[in-house]
């Protein structure tokens, strides 16, 4: 459709923000903090902030499966319910149904998706992490991949910016391998845990335990008060949405600041799915768009273009964005787009018991648990793999006391007691890029004519090596602790995708000629238009990636505004 | 939360009663539906039958037992809508063999005293352990040892009276009653105290 004069005039904007996910929102929030007017496009339905979160308040009894998957949602949420939890009946709503959007797998692959306001923001794990000086200079010293092209010193700033305005509680600990931040107070830790943290740092000098960061508010600022936010209540039912804004969300903390600034337009149920680039200009002047719903397909224009519709869609949009300056695709130059893609690597670790602490209890529902950060090939540590994994775990009680009766009065009475203490921990590894991990364009086509993903990726040698590690040290660490019946796993079944941290497709590099984008998140040879989701990713770290997603957004969208400013886009 | 948590906290929160198809089914969901089969249905006198074993399974005591936080409907609703069809039908048949016990001491199971109810649970539990053992040395060839190919069924059923069970002790402690009266339910806690001295008479927390 080709739109003239006045109906042109009327889908014209300064910026379009692709995606209102972590990224789209913090796109949103800081082009339009800056004067710019915004068009936020969302392919998803609206979700209201509270109002919309169907389930938040509901009980266990409110659902008539408690929760679990029937047969009907496990055909449509036939990917989303790989992830164990994604397809549970009281958040299943926030997830798309994989049936209605489908995708090819040469290799198994998880791909886990929210389309609505506030994307996966409203059901993330919210763990907050800095990446540390090494994770940017290690693909530079092992040859592996390509250079980062940029340091954690140009990060640093943009890590205090967003931590303050997210909110990320946590502890300071002084450490190298895992920077501190701008933290809010720190959750408690279980009597074990603290056992665990003093044990094992007795046990393995150099290794630490720290509690989960976390984007909860435990002290909310001036800032999050005034939009509306409040302090976690620790009812651990964050996947539904929270009714008190404590975690961050799109809902939450940056559509709210966008909107204040009244330079904001969000238009949902409008799938993006190519960029509008001009040969003559040598720059985009807008995006392609068709309604979910009616199908109708529709042009926005603007300056300046964020795509931040994660780390796969990006790609996809990026794909179909076809020109003569740009044959195979934008910024493809490279042949790297939708390329590298990378996860991080779970479901590896160990769990066990412990006597004593009976008399020792704990009050409410903590939304986090303790991270115990890398520590192999780290000083002196040396394996024979690179890089590293993080630990995310927990330590509770579980419910009944061991009696003989299997039914009955002392059966039932058994079973309301707090029972045994229990620890587990489970690795995050990182994935090293690799190019020949990718996703392709099929000629199959969806419901609304789209090309359908086709994935072809796999751990490769270096994180099956980990994987090993990751299991191992967790044993060992939990048994030097006093832990007994400890079951050290490693499931195989696991695929790329199930981290929910995708990255890498279209990646942030020094040349043209073996990256997308620059450091400055800028596709080559389509200034204009910014990627900043975890499609930008060079390499993956080992940490939880969104607190980077948050920091590169800020600080392109800073870039973006200045460089327009001096009419340089 | 952590997602290897999630498996953690089910296994320990069902007390350990819990079978690998349930265990897979609470992460990944169930089968998917069979094309053409007939839908889980039990007639009024089974559904009398669950209900009753699942109140001798958990009782009332000074708070209410499973037949009246409505554990039996439950059942009948996770059989049909979240099991495969041959689950439902292995459910149903030690349905039948409950009948068909109750038929040999007397009677119909609901008109026989408590004890003689006992009596035929219990028998029950005996056939699901040694069911349960039966399969597991179908599944392991004699001579060498070694798991035989192909022999673990294509659809893991659960015994009766395991599955009975664990969907018992399941619905009644995440229904209101279980939750908030026989366990401890702190529906918005505010705040979160992680290292403090057990309470007496505590009870376990009610999952939120």
């Amino acid at each position: 459709m080709n739109i003239q004069g006045k109906a042109k005039e009327q889908n014209t904007f300064d910026a379009i923000v692709v995606g209102s996910g972590v990224s789209g929102g913090w796109a949103a929030k800081e082009l339009t903090e800056k004067g710019l007017r915004v068009l936020m496009l969302e392919r998803g339905n609206h979700v209201e902030h509270v109002s919309g979160y169907r389930d938040m308040m509901k009980e266990s009894w409110d659902f008539p499966h408690r929760g679990r998957v029937d047969k009907k949602a496990a055909e449509e949420y036939w990917a989303v319910k790989r992830s164990g939890y994604a397809a549970n009946e009281e958040n299943r709503f926030l997830f798309v149904k994989d049936t209605e959007h489908p995708y090819k797998e040469k290799r198994r692959f998880d791909w886990i998706r929210g389309y609505q306001t506030g994307g996966r923001s409203l059901m993330w794990g919210r763990q907050s992490y800095r990446w540390n000086e090494r994770d940017f200079t290690a693909n530079l010293e092992e040859g592996v991949g390509i250079d980062w092209p940029i340091r954690y010193s140009d990060l640093a700033p943009w890590y205090d910016y967003v931590e303050k305005f997210a909110g990320i509680s946590g502890q300071k600990e002084g450490l190298d391998v895992l920077p501190d931040g701008q933290f809010q107070p720190p959750m408690e830790m279980t009597c074990v845990e603290k056992h665990f943290k003093s044990e094992l740092e007795k046990n393995f000098p150099g290794r630490h335990l720290t509690i989960g960061r976390v984007a909860h508010l435990t002290q909310p600022t001036e800032e999050q008060t005034a939009l509306g936010r409040g302090s976690c209540q620790f009812r651990n039912k964050c996947i539904r949405g929270c009714p008190y804004g404590a975690y961050f969300s799109t809902q939450s903390a940056t559509l709210p600041a966008a909107k204040k600034t009244e330079n904001l337009t969000l238009i949902n149920d409008k799938i993006v799915y190519q960029v509008i680039y001009d040969d003559e200009l040598g720059k985009a002047t807008g995006v392609r768009a068709i309604d979910q719903n009616t199908k109708e397909e529709v042009e926005y224009f603007a300056k300046i273009i964020f795509l931040n519709a994660s780390a796969l869609n990006t790609a996809w949009i990026m794909m179909q964005s076809t020109s003569s300056r740009h044959p195979n695709g934008l910024g493809n130059a490279s042949d790297q787009l939708g390329r590298n893609i990378m996860d991080h690597h779970l479901s590896s670790g160990a769990s066990g018991q412990i006597e004593g602490f009976k008399d020792q209890y704990y009050y409410g529902n903590r939304p986090n648990g303790i991270y115990i950060p890398r520590f192999t090939n780290w000083g002196s540590d040396k394996r024979d793999f690179l890089r590293g994994f993080g630990y995310q775990g927990r330590a509770g009680r579980s419910r009944g006391i061991p009696v003989d009766a299997t039914m009955g009065v002392e059966f039932k009475e058994s079973l309301s007691m707090p029972g045994g203490w229990y620890m587990g921990i489970g690795g995050f590894g990182e994935t090293l890029p690799d190019e020949s991990n990718r996703m392709t364009l099929t000629d199959e086509k969806d419901q609304w004519g789209l090309p359908v993903i086709e994935f072809d990726a796999w751990w490769g040698e270096n994180e099956q090596k980990m994987r090993v590690a990751m299991r191992d040290e967790a044993v060992a660490m939990l048994e030097a602790a006093g832990f007994t019946n400890v079951n050290g796993y490693k499931d195989e079944e696991k695929s790329p995708g199930i981290g929910i941290h995708e990255m890498g497709t279209a990646r942030m590099g020094h040349e043209e000629k073996s990256s997308v984008l620059n450091k400055h998140n800028q596709v080559w040879g389509a200034p204009n238009v910014f990627v900043t989701d975890g499609a930008a990713m060079t390499s993956a770290s080992c940490v939880n990636p969104s607190l980077t997603y948050m920091a590169l957004t800020a600080r392109a969208a800073d870039f973006a505004v200045s460089e327009m400013k001096k009419g340089n886009l | 939360m952590n997602r290897r948590d999630a498996l953690n906290r089910v296994a320990i929160l069902m007390g350990g009663a819990v079978s690998a198809p349930t265990l897979m089914a609470l992460l990944e969901g169930c089968t998917p539906a069979e094309t053409g089969s007939k839908p889980f249905v039990l007639s009024d006198s089974q559904r009398d039958i669950v209900a009753q074993i699942a109140d001798i399974i958990i009782p009332a005591t000074d708070t209410p037992g499973a037949k009246e936080a409505g554990v039996g409907p439950f059942i009948e609703t996770m059989i049909k809508d979240c099991y495969s069809d041959a689950q439902g039908a292995h459910f149903a048949k030690g349905l039948d063999e409950v009948s068909a016990k109750a038929k040999e001491m007397g009677g119909e199971f609901l008109s026989l005293s408590q004890e003689q109810q006992i009596e035929i649970v219990k028998a029950m539990e005996e056939a699901a352990s040694t069911e349960k053992k039966e399969k597991e040395a179908k599944e392991v060839d004699t001579e060498t040892g070694k798991e035989k190919e192909g022999s673990a069924a294509d659809e893991p059923v659960t015994p009766f009276f395991n599955l009975m069970k664990e969907l018992t002790l399941f619905g009644y402690f995440t229904s209101e009653i279980g939750a908030t009266q026989e366990l401890d339910y702190v529906p918005i806690p505010g705040r979160f105290d992680g290292c403090i001295p057990l309470k007496e008479g505590q009870k376990a927390y009610a999952l939120s």
